[in-house]
């Protein structure tokens, strides 16, 4: 059975170019979509709530660390094109299979934590449609549907992605172009664009600020998942990612100076679909019944865009990790007409389901929380912790795996975003040490499996590496 | 004629394999492309069960890439020696799109795919790339269902 010498003789379509099926613009179409709909639509209130009206300081400074973080992602995908992400570089430089477990796990953790305010940031857009069903119901039904869609497989098209990256933009559009009607009125009040009215030190401030932001632009990671079939990959990435994370960047603070001088910056922070304000003011010279419900649409779109993105991640780690003995066997059960890896699937789909119920029921219980903002938070802890160290694997790994095609960032930028990174990531920490408790409950999870793997797991164990007769093919 | 074998890393698509060969006259079949669909965005790009047991891959060096490689590198092994020329080709995109594709641009004169489930949609429904597949390739296209007792299956 062993025909490893094939492996190097297979022959691609070159004659076709069909070797790999991913291009840069559909790449870069892709960074756009995932990192836009996550969070601004969900978030932008609490970013102000947290600054006062100048909060786009906040999405400025966020974006720009998350850009440079880009910077190192796009090097090391242009170096391991392959799925993996972080959890290869981690390797790569370390060697350490304790530390890429951690990483891994973490990463794990952070996207079941932004499915989770995602979803929970849905429901807030739903009830301005129909305000019947309970929030929890309507983010768990969504949780429920996506799922299935992932299941199904139908999201895979890369038409249905690119379609659904143009609605999302469509939508932050509609807010520039309300706010340039605004301003062409000469109604708009600058001063707002300066205002810092949060008591105490407006650094501070701002820099609680840019922890939320930060949630904004997460997302740009999940590019690596398609860096194998991405077509020229060492032009493609850097162009791509690190273009799309400044397009999104600049959208971002575009919107959110618009979002300022349009709405008072008391009602963005108390309002849970602070966009959807924007469009509320009437400012537009037609039915704003109708733009809100346009507009609402757009946003739940949006937000389903991402959310599949990331409800994808999970099961692919859950199933690399399943193959590597890590994680019990199920978890690389694939189906076998569709082709998906149901149970990872269907976990993912149950963790995040859980944290939705957790949150719910604190706040039900009186505790003050936001679960979207907690979340969103939680996601923010690990994804920092992982940027910094992504970053510190890049210039780890500097001199290895080189080739004169590899694109290099920008050294002493990187370490600004190292730096960056720490700071936004000791404040959060710092401000709020509770999603501490949430962090290590999500890494728990990861612990738990690991666990059930090495206690119970020589049965799956044998159905990864066995013989032809494993059990999934009854299923 | 250039006959295209499909794979999606199932074991069913190695059975498709084995029963082409063990009907078809290899004197009148010039070449056999062995064709793997990597599918981008899925959550398992392309998951091989065939080959696994030597090529295990990692969580931190996840390539499905590489594992379509190898599911196509088991299924062109079933033809060593048969005859035809056997190529290996691993594309990626829609697996139905991808081997009609590829029927086009290879003039086959056959595509032969496994017909996918098993289990409740066995007798019902048969698999929706091969569904598709049998729609709209230019060229007959063989659908080969799984045997009704699975053990027999990866017996024969």
């Amino acid at each position: 059975m062993a025909h490893t010498s094939d492996v190097s003789v297979a022959e691609h379509d070159d004659g076709t170019g069909l070797k790999r099926s991913i291009t840069g613009k559909q790449l870069f179409f892709y960074t756009l979509g995932d990192v836009l709909g996550s969070g601004i639509y969900v978030l932008i209130g609490l970013v102000a709530a947290a600054v006062g009206g100048a909060f786009w300081i906040a999405f400025a400074v966020g974006v720009s660390v998350a850009a440079i973080t880009g910077t190192a992602y796009a090097e090391l995908v242009t170096k391991y094109p392959q799925a993996a992400g972080s959890s290869l570089y981690v390797q790569k430089a370390f060697g350490n299979k304790a530390l890429t477990f951690l990483v891994t796990v973490s990463f794990l953790a952070a996207s079941f934590a932004a499915s989770g305010s995602l979803a929970a940031g849905f429901a807030s857009y739903f009830s301005e449609l129909w305000a019947g069903p309970p929030a929890l119901l309507v983010a768990l039904v969504f949780v429920a549907l996506l799922v299935l869609i992932n299941y199904i497989g139908i999201s895979e098209s890369v038409v249905t992605n690119m379609v659904m990256t143009f609605v999302e933009l469509s939508g932050l559009i509609i807010v520039l172009i309300i706010a340039a009607i605004h301003i062409g009125r000469g109604d708009a009040d600058f001063e707002t664009l300066t205002d810092i009215s949060v008591s105490g030190n407006p650094a501070l401030a701002v820099l609680a600020g840019v922890a939320l932001s930060f949630f904004a632009m997460t997302g740009f990671e999940n590019t690596a998942n398609v860096a194998e079939e991405t077509i020229d990959p060492h032009k493609a990435f850097p162009r791509s990612l690190v273009g799309g994370m400044i397009v999104a960047g600049t959208v971002y603070v575009l919107v959110s100076m618009a979002a300022a001088l349009t709405v008072p910056t008391d009602e963005l922070a108390k309002s849970e679909v602070a966009l959807l304000e924007v469009v509320k003011q009437g400012i537009l010279p037609f039915s704003t019944d109708l733009m809100v419900t346009i507009f609402t649409v757009i946003a739940l779109v949006a937000i389903t865009n991402t959310t599949l993105v990331t409800l994808v991640t999970q099961p692919r780690i859950l199933y690399g990790m399943a193959r590597e003995d890590v994680v019990p066997g199920v978890f690389a059960k694939i189906h076998p007409t569709r082709r998906s890896p149901w149970v990872g699937l269907l976990f993912s789909g149950l963790v995040v389901g859980a944290l939705l119920i957790i949150g719910t029921l604190i706040t039900e219980a009186g505790g003050k929380l936001d679960v979207v903002e907690r979340l969103a938070l939680v996601t923010v802890v690990f994804l920092l912790a992982i940027y910094a160290l992504v970053i510190i694997t890049c210039l780890k790994l500097r001199g290895q795996d080189e080739d004169e095609r590899a694109f290099r960032a920008n050294t002493p930028l990187l370490v600004v975003g190292l730096v960056g990174n720490l700071a936004i990531l000791y404040w959060v920490i710092y401000d709020d040490p509770g999603s501490l408790l949430w962090c290590a409950g999500l890494l728990a999870v990861g612990g738990v499996l690991y666990l059930a793997e090495k206690l119970f797991g020589s049965r799956g164990t044998e159905s990864t590496a066995g013989p032809l007769d494993r059990e999934d093919r009854e299923v | 004629m250039h006959v295209i074998v499909a794979t999606d890393g199932s074991k069913q698509s190695l059975a498709a394999a084995k029963h082409l060969k063990a009907f078809a006259d290899p004197a009148k079949i010039t070449e056999v492309s062995v064709i793997a669909v990597i599918r981008p965005l899925a959550a398992v790009a392309f998951a091989d069960e065939l080959s696994e047991a030597e090529h295990q891959a990692s969580w931190d060096s996840l390539s499905f890439r590489e594992a379509a490689e190898n599911a196509v590198a088991m299924i062109a092994a079933t033809f060593d020696g048969w005859g035809p020329k056997v190529h290996q080709r691993v594309r990626s995109g829609s697996p139905a799109n991808e081997i009609i594709k590829a029927a086009k641009q290879y003039d086959a004169g056959l595509v032969v795919v496994a017909a996918g489930g098993r289990g409740l949609s066995e007798s019902v429904l048969v698999g929706s790339t091969a569904q598709r597949v049998q729609h709209y390739a230019p060229c007959p296209v063989l659908v080969v269902r799984p045997k009704p007792r699975p053990k027999k299956a990866k017996q024969s």
